[in-house]
C-alpha cells in the first residue's frame, strides 16, 4: 500500500511541475556579463499545450480509476487515485475545466452559432460519459474532484429512506433541466456559479458560498456525497449510461453466495437485494399499467407548471431583469451608480428596443418551462414506473444507475476470486 | 491488501509486521492530532485577523481623519503633511500584510484539513474490520409503496406550488407602454440624437423633428422681457428679423481680431493660451485694491466669460429658465439679458443634471457679430451683439448623466459643438450666420465632457477633440476625421493642450499622453503620476502644466515628459490653468488665484484670494482680468 501512495505523490509532483518546464524549457544562456535574467512572466491564458495536458491526465485517471475498480478491484487504489484527481482537478487546476461544467459549454454550443465550443470542453464531456457507458461511473469514483473532497470526508454515513432518498433524487433532474435552460437561453452559467466546491479549489469565494460548501461536507459526513447523489447534474447523465454497462464492476468476483455482508456496506444506499415478488401479482400489474398511463398526465402537469413559470425564471437573465428594473424604475436611467442603466444608456438603445429584446428572451423561457416541466414530469412518472414494477433478483448487485463505482463494497466480499 | 479479520484470512502475520502495524496506526493519529491542532490554531488565528481586518479600513481611519481635519485648518503646514503621507502609508502597509496573513492562513488552513482527513483515513483503512453503515430496517415492498406515496405527493406539491407561484407573479414588462413622443419629450429620454454619418452641408429646415404645441409653452414662459419675441412662435428656426444681419453676410473676422479679444473657453484658440500684455496679478478682495467692480450673476453657471471689445457674455439657467447676460467690461452693467425660450424641441421638463455640472456648463462662443450659447437642455441661442434673437434651435436633449458641459468654439462663419452623449457621439458645425449644419461627423466615441480645441498644424487649422477612446483630429472646414490615437479612458473632463505639433491629452485614471501629429499622430510619451480630472492640459513654450482635482500643479518637460516641479495646494483645481505674459494662472476650488511664473523652477508670482468658490478659468481682456465665482462675477484691474 505505500507503494502505491509513494507512486500516486510522485506522478502528482512531477505532473505539477510540468507548467514549471513549460516555462523554461530552455536553458539560460550563460553569458558572463554580470546580467541578470529578468524573471519569465507567465502568459495569461493557459498554453494550448497544457489544456491537452489536462485532457490527457483525465484520460489517464479514467484509465486508471476504471482499472482499479474493475479489473484490481482495489478499493485503496480508486481512493488515492481520487485524492490524485483532487489535487490535481481540484487544487492544482482550480476546478476550472469539469466535465459537470462542460453540459453548460455543450449546452451554448448547441444554441448559440456565435459560440465556438472548446475541443477540451467537448472532451471532458463526452469521455468520462463514454466510459461510463462501459465500465459504469468510474468517473465519479477516481476522477471527479467534487467527488473525491465528498467522499473524503464521509466518515459516518447512515442510511437513509428509500423514500426520501426517491424524493431528493428528483432535484439532480431539476439542477440539470435548469442548468440547460439558462445555458441555452444564453442567461447564465447555474453550475458554476453555485459549485458549492470551488471555493475551496480556489482559496476564495464569497463568504456564503464557502458557507455552502462547508454545510455539504458537514453533512457529508453523515450522509455520504450529498452533493453526488442528490444535486449533481452530470451524475444524472452519467447513471443513463451506467445503466446500460456491459462491465459494470460487480460486488463479487464470481458467484454471490448470499452470505450477507455487503447488504450494508454501500454508503449511497446503492446495493439491490434479491427480491421475490411479493402481494398479489395482478394487481402489482394493475397498478404498473395505471402508472404507465398517468405519464403523460404528469408531462402535461409538469409543462404547464413550467411554463407558468416562466416569468420568475426569467428574471434571472440579465437582460430581463434589466428591462424590469427600469420599467419600474425609470429613474434608473439617470443613476451613474447603476451600472448596468447606465451600460445600457451608453449602447444607445432605446427602451423599446431593450423591451423587445427581454420579451423575446421571455418567450425562449416560456417554450423552456414548457420542456423543463414536461421532462419534471416525464421523470416522475417513469421513477414512479420503476418503482411499481418488479424485478426478480437472486443476488446482491449493485444498482447500476446510482452505483458510484466506488469499491467499498468489494471488500466486504468474502468470495475473493 | 487490505486485512480481512471478519474471515481470519490474514491473521498468519509475522510479529514484525504486526509492530509495524501498530506503528503505523500511532503515526497516523498523531499525524491526525497534530494536524488537527495546528487548524485549530491557524483558524482561531484566521478569525482574530479578520476581525482586525474589519476594523482597520484604510479609508476609515479616526486618526488619519483628524489630521486631515486639522491640515483643513492650517492648510501650509508641511509638517502635517508629512505624518498624513507617513500615517497613510502605515495604514495601507498593515492592511496589506494582514490581508496577505489571511490568505496564507487559508491556505494552511486547507492544508491543515487535508492532512487531517487523509490521516483519519489512513487510520480508518488500517484498522481491522470492515465498517457496516448505520443500517434501518427495510423491507423492499413497503419501502417501494412509501417510496411512491412520497414521490406522488411531493412531485404534485411542487407542481402546483410551481403554477401557484408562477400565476402569482406580476409580469412587469407587459406593464410597459412603448413610449409615445410627448412622454418621451416630458420625459426628456426620447429625443434621440441621430448621429448621421454625413457630412454633407444641409438645409436648415431638414430635421425630423415633431411639432410641439407651441401654445403650452406660450402659457407657462414669461413674456414681459421679450415682447418682441413672441411673433413668430411655430418657426423652426427664427431667423433675425434685422435685415442687416440677415442679408448681408458680415465679413469673417480674422485670426487677429479673435486673438485681441477673448471669444471663447480658454481663450481664442481653446488651448489656454491668452496673447495679452500688462495683465493683472492680483487684488484685495477686503480692501477692494484692483478690484474694479463685482456684480451677482441672476442665474446659475459654471461657464467662463468671454469677451468681445467692451462687452463680457456669461449665461445662467435652473429649472425655470435659461439666460444669457451681456455686461459692460469696464463698468460692470448688466447691458441686457437673453432668454432662450421658445424653441423648437426644446424639453418642457428640464433633463436631469448634477448640482456640479448644472444646465449652463458650456462656456458660450462670440465672433464679435453674433454671441452663441448652449445649454443642458441642448437648446442653442443666436443673439446679435444687443441681444436680440438671430436664431435658435435645439439639438437634441443630451443624454448626459453630469449634465453637457462642452464649450462651443469658433472657426470662420462656423459654429463648431462637440456633442458627445450617452446616445451616440458627433461633431458639427453649424453656420453662424443662420444655424444650418455645414458638416456632421459620427465620433466612434464614448460620453465625454471636454471642449474643442483649435490648433494650428504646419499652418493649418486643425480640431481636435478628445473623448474615450480616441484623441482625434478634424478638417474645420468639412469636417474629415485626420487622425486618430486610441489612448483615452474614463469620463473625460479636461480638453487638449496643444503646442508645437504636439497634443496633450489627459484623464484622471487614464493616462497623460503626448501625440504628436503630423503625416501620422503617434503617441511620442506617457506619464501617469499627476492627472487631471476636469482641468485641462496647459502647454506652453515647452512646458506642460497639469492640475489635478486634488490640488496638485505640476509642470513637465512639454518634448520628453520629464517633471521640472510639482506644487500642492489645498483645494482642489477644477478650472483649467491659463497663460499671459509669460505667467500661468491657476484657480483652485477654493476661490484662490495662484500666479506662476512659466519656468523649470517653481516660482510663485503673487496669490489672492475670490472670498467664494470658483470653477472658471480667468478670462483677461482691455488690461483687465475677469474671474467668474459661483455667484459673482469680478473685474480686477487697476
Ligand atoms: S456524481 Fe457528479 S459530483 Fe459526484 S462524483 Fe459523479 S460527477 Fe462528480
Ligand atoms: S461500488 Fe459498491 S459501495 Fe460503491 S457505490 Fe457502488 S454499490 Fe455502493
Amino acid at each position: 500500500m505505500n507503494r502505491l501512495s509513494k507512486i500516486f505523490f510522485t506522478l502528482s509532483a512531477i505532473i505539477l511541475s510540468i507548467p514549471a518546464w513549460a516555462q523554461q524549457r530552455f536553458p539560460k544562456p550563460e553569458f558572463e556579463t554580470g546580467y541578470v535574467q529578468p524573471a519569465t512572466s507567465q502568459t495569461s491564458p493557459r498554453l494550448l499545450f497544457l489544456e491537452y495536458l489536462d485532457v490527457f491526465v483525465l484520460m489517464a485517471a479514467l484509465a486508471v480509476a476504471t482499472w482499479f475498480v474493475v479489473k484490481k478491484r482495489s478499493r485503496r487504489g480508486v481512493m488515492w487515485t481520487s485524492v490524485f484527481s483532487l489535487l490535481y482537478f481540484g487544487f492544482y487546476r482550480e476546478g476550472c475545466i469539469c466535465s459537470i461544467g462542460a453540459i453548460q459549454n455543450i449546452t451554448l454550443a448547441i444554441f448559440d452559432p456565435a459560440y465556438v465550443l472548446p475541443l477540451t470542453a467537448l472532451l471532458f464531456f463526452l469521455l468520462p460519459l463514454v466510459v461510463s457507458l462501459f465500465y459504469g461511473r468510474t468517473f465519479c469514483a477516481g476522477v471527479c474532484p467534487l467527488g473525491a473532497i465528498q467522499d473524503l470526508v464521509a466518515f459516518r454515513p447512515i442510511e437513509l429512506p428509500k423514500w426520501l432518498q426517491k424524493v431528493l433524487g428528483m432535484i439532480p433532474y431539476l439542477y440539470l433541466g435548469l442548468a440547460i435552460l439558462y445555458a441555452a437561453t444564453r442567461s447564465e452559467f447555474l453550475i458554476c456559479r453555485y459549485d458549492p466546491f470551488v471555493g475551496f479549489f480556489r482559496f476564495d469565494a464569497d463568504f456564503q458560498m464557502l458557507l455552502l460548501g462547508g454545510l455539504f461536507l458537514l453533512v457529508g459526513i453523515f450522509v455520504a456525497r450529498p452533493y453526488c447523489r442528490f444535486f449533481c447534474p452530470y451524475g444524472v447523465l452519467l447513471g443513463w449510461m451506467s445503466t446500460f454497462s456491459k462491465k459494470h464492476m460487480q460486488i463479487t468476483p464470481s458467484n454471490c453466495i448470499q452470505c450477507k455482508l455487503c447488504a450494508n456496506s454501500c454508503p449511497f444506499g446503492a446495493i439491490e437485494k434479491p427480491v421475490e415478488e411479493e402481494g398479489n401479482r395482478r394487481t402489482n400489474v394493475q397498478r404498473l399499467m395505471t402508472y404507465l398511463f398517468f405519464i403523460p398526465l404528469w408531462i402535461g402537469i409538469g409543462g404547464l407548471a413550467g411554463s407558468a413559470l416562466h416569468v420568475p425564471l426569467a428574471k434571472f437573465n440579465k437582460t430581463v431583469y434589466l428591462a424590469e428594473q427600469l420599467v419600474v424604475h425609470p429613474e434608473f436611467k439617470q443613476d451613474p451608480d447603476h451600472l448596468d442603466a447606465r451600460a445600457f444608456m451608453q449602447s444607445g438603445k432605446s427602451m423599446d428596443t431593450l423591451v423587445e429584446e427581454a420579451k423575446a428572451i421571455r418567450s425562449q423561457f416560456y417554450w423552456g418551462g414548457w420542456l423543463l416541466g414536461g421532462f419534471m414530469g416525464l421523470v416522475v412518472g417513469l421513477t414512479l414506473v420503476k418503482l411499481a414494477s418488479h424485478r426478480n433478483r437472486k443476488d446482491y448487485e449493485p444498482d447500476k444507475t446510482n452505483c458510484l463505482s466506488c469499491g467499498r463494497c468489494m471488500d466486504y466480499c468474502p468470495v475473493k476470486n | 491488501m487490505l486485512v480481512n479479520s471478519k474471515l481470519g484470512t490474514v491473521n498468519f502475520m509475522e510479529g514484525k509486521d504486526k509492530l509495524k502495524q501498530t506503528d503505523k496506526l500511532k503515526l497516523a493519529r498523531i499525524i491526525a492530532w497534530g494536524a488537527a491542532i495546528f487548524s485549530l490554531i491557524v483558524s482561531v488565528m484566521l478569525i482574530a485577523n479578520y476581525l482586525q481586518l474589519k476594523m482597520v479600513d484604510p479609508l476609515e481611519s479616526p486618526a488619519l481623519k483628524l489630521l486631515v481635519e486639522q491640515l483643513h485648518e492650517n492648510p501650509n503646514d508641511d509638517v502635517l503633511k508629512e505624518n498624513i503621507r507617513a500615517l497613510d502609508l502605515l495604514i495601507r502597509k498593515a492592511y496589506f500584510t494582514s490581508q496577505w496573513q489571511i490568505r496564507t492562513g487559508a491556505y494552511l488552513l486547507i492544508f491543515g484539513v487535508l492532512v487531517f482527513v487523509l490521516a483519519v483515513r489512513y487510520q480508518k483503512s488500517l484498522r481491522s474490520g470492515l465498517e457496516e453503515l448505520e443500517s434501518i430496517e427495510k423491507d423492499p415492498f413497503l419501502d417501494k409503496q412509501l417510496a411512491r406515496k412520497w414521490l406522488v405527493f411531493s412531485s404534485a406539491g411542487f407542481f402546483v406550488l410551481a403554477l401557484l407561484a408562477g400565476f402569482s407573479s406580476s409580469n412587469i414588462l407587459d406593464q410597459y407602454e412603448p413610449e409615445t413622443v410627448e412622454e418621451k419629450l416630458a420625459d426628456n429620454q426620447v429625443e434621440v440624437i441621430e448621429v448621421q454619418p454625413v457630412a454633407t452641408p444641409e438645409p436648415v429646415a431638414a430635421e425630423p423633428e415633431v411639432e410641439e404645441s407651441p401654445d403650452e409653452n406660450l402659457a407657462t414662459e414669461t413674456e414681459e422681457e421679450h415682447a418682441e419675441e413672441a411673433e413668430p412662435v411655430a418657426v423652426k428656426e427664427e431667423k433675425a428679423a434685422d435685415p442687416t444681419s440677415a442679408e448681408v453676410q458680415p465679413a469673417i473676422p480674422s485670426k487677429e481680431e479673435f486673438r485681441k479679444n477673448y471669444p471663447f473657453f480658454r481663450g481664442p484658440d481653446g488651448d489656454g493660451i491668452s496673447y495679452k500684455m500688462n495683465v493683472p496679478e492680483k487684488w484685495d478682495m477686503a480692501s477692494g485694491d484692483q478690484v474694479l467692480w463685482k456684480v451677482k450673476v441672476p442665474k446659475h453657471g459654471y461657464n467662463s466669460p468671454i469677451v468681445w471689445g467692451d462687452q463680457l457674455f456669461v449665461s445662467g439657467a435652473d429649472q425655470e429658465a435659461r439666460e444669457v447676460y451681456c455686461y459692460h467690461a469696464t463698468s460692470g452693467d448688466l447691458l441686457w439679458t437673453a432668454q432662450a425660450n421658445q424653441i423648437q424641441g426644446s424639453p418642457a421638463k428640464m433633463p436631469k443634471v448634477t448640482e456640479d455640472t448644472g444646465l449652463a456648463a458650456p462656456t458660450m462662443a462670440t465672433n464679435g457679430q453674433a454671441v452663441f450659447a448652449l445649454f443642458g437642455t441642448g437648446d442653442l441661442l443666436a443673439t446679435d451683439m444687443n441681444g436680440k434673437r438671430v436664431w435658435a434651435k435645439n439639438l437634441g436633449v443630451p443624454d448626459n448623466h453630469y449634465g453637457h458641459s462642452s464649450s462651443l468654439i469658433i472657426f470662420k462663419d462656423k459654429l463648431i459643438v462637440q456633442y458627445d452623449t450617452n446616445r451616440g457621439s458627433k461633431v458639427m458645425a453649424l453656420s453662424t450666420v443662420d444655424g444650418s449644419t455645414q458638416w456632421e461627423t459620427t465620433r466612434k466615441v464614448n460620453i465625454s465632457w471636454a471642449s474643442p480645441v483649435l490648433a494650428d498644424v504646419e499652418g493649418k487649422p486643425q480640431l481636435i477633440l478628445t473623448a474615450d477612446p480616441l484623441v482625434a483630429g478634424y478638417d474645420p472646414e468639412t469636417g474629415k476625421e485626420l487622425w486618430t490615437v486610441d489612448c483615452m479612458m474614463g469620463e473625460v473632463g479636461p480638453s487638449v493642450g496643444y503646442t508645437n505639433g504636439v497634443v496633450y491629452a489627459a484623464n484622471e485614471y487614464a493616462i497623460l499622453a503626448a501625440i504628436k501629429i503630423g503625416a501620422t499622430a503617434e503617441v511620442i510619451w506617457e506619464e501617469s503620476e499627476y492627472l487631471p480630472e476636469v482641468a485641462s492640459p496647459l502647454a506652453v513654450d515647452g512646458f506642460l502644466l497639469i492640475a489635478t482635482s486634488y490640488g496638485v500643479v505640476a509642470c513637465y518637460n512639454a518634448t520628453d515628459g520629464t517633471k521640472y516641479w510639482e506644487q500642492e495646494y489645498a483645494d482642489g483645481i477644477y478650472a483649467s490653468p491659463v497663460y499671459a505674459e509669460g505667467k500661468v494662472y491657476v484657480m483652485d476650488m477654493g476661490g484662490n488665484l495662484h500666479v506662476i511664473r512659466l519656468g523649470k523652477e517653481f516660482e510663485l508670482v503673487a496669490e489672492s484670494a475670490l472670498g467664494e468658490k470658483a470653477v472658471c478659468a480667468p478670462v483677461f481682456a482691455n488690461g483687465r482680468m475677469y474671474l467668474r465665482g459661483f455667484d459673482q462675477l469680478y473685474c480686477i484691474g487697476k
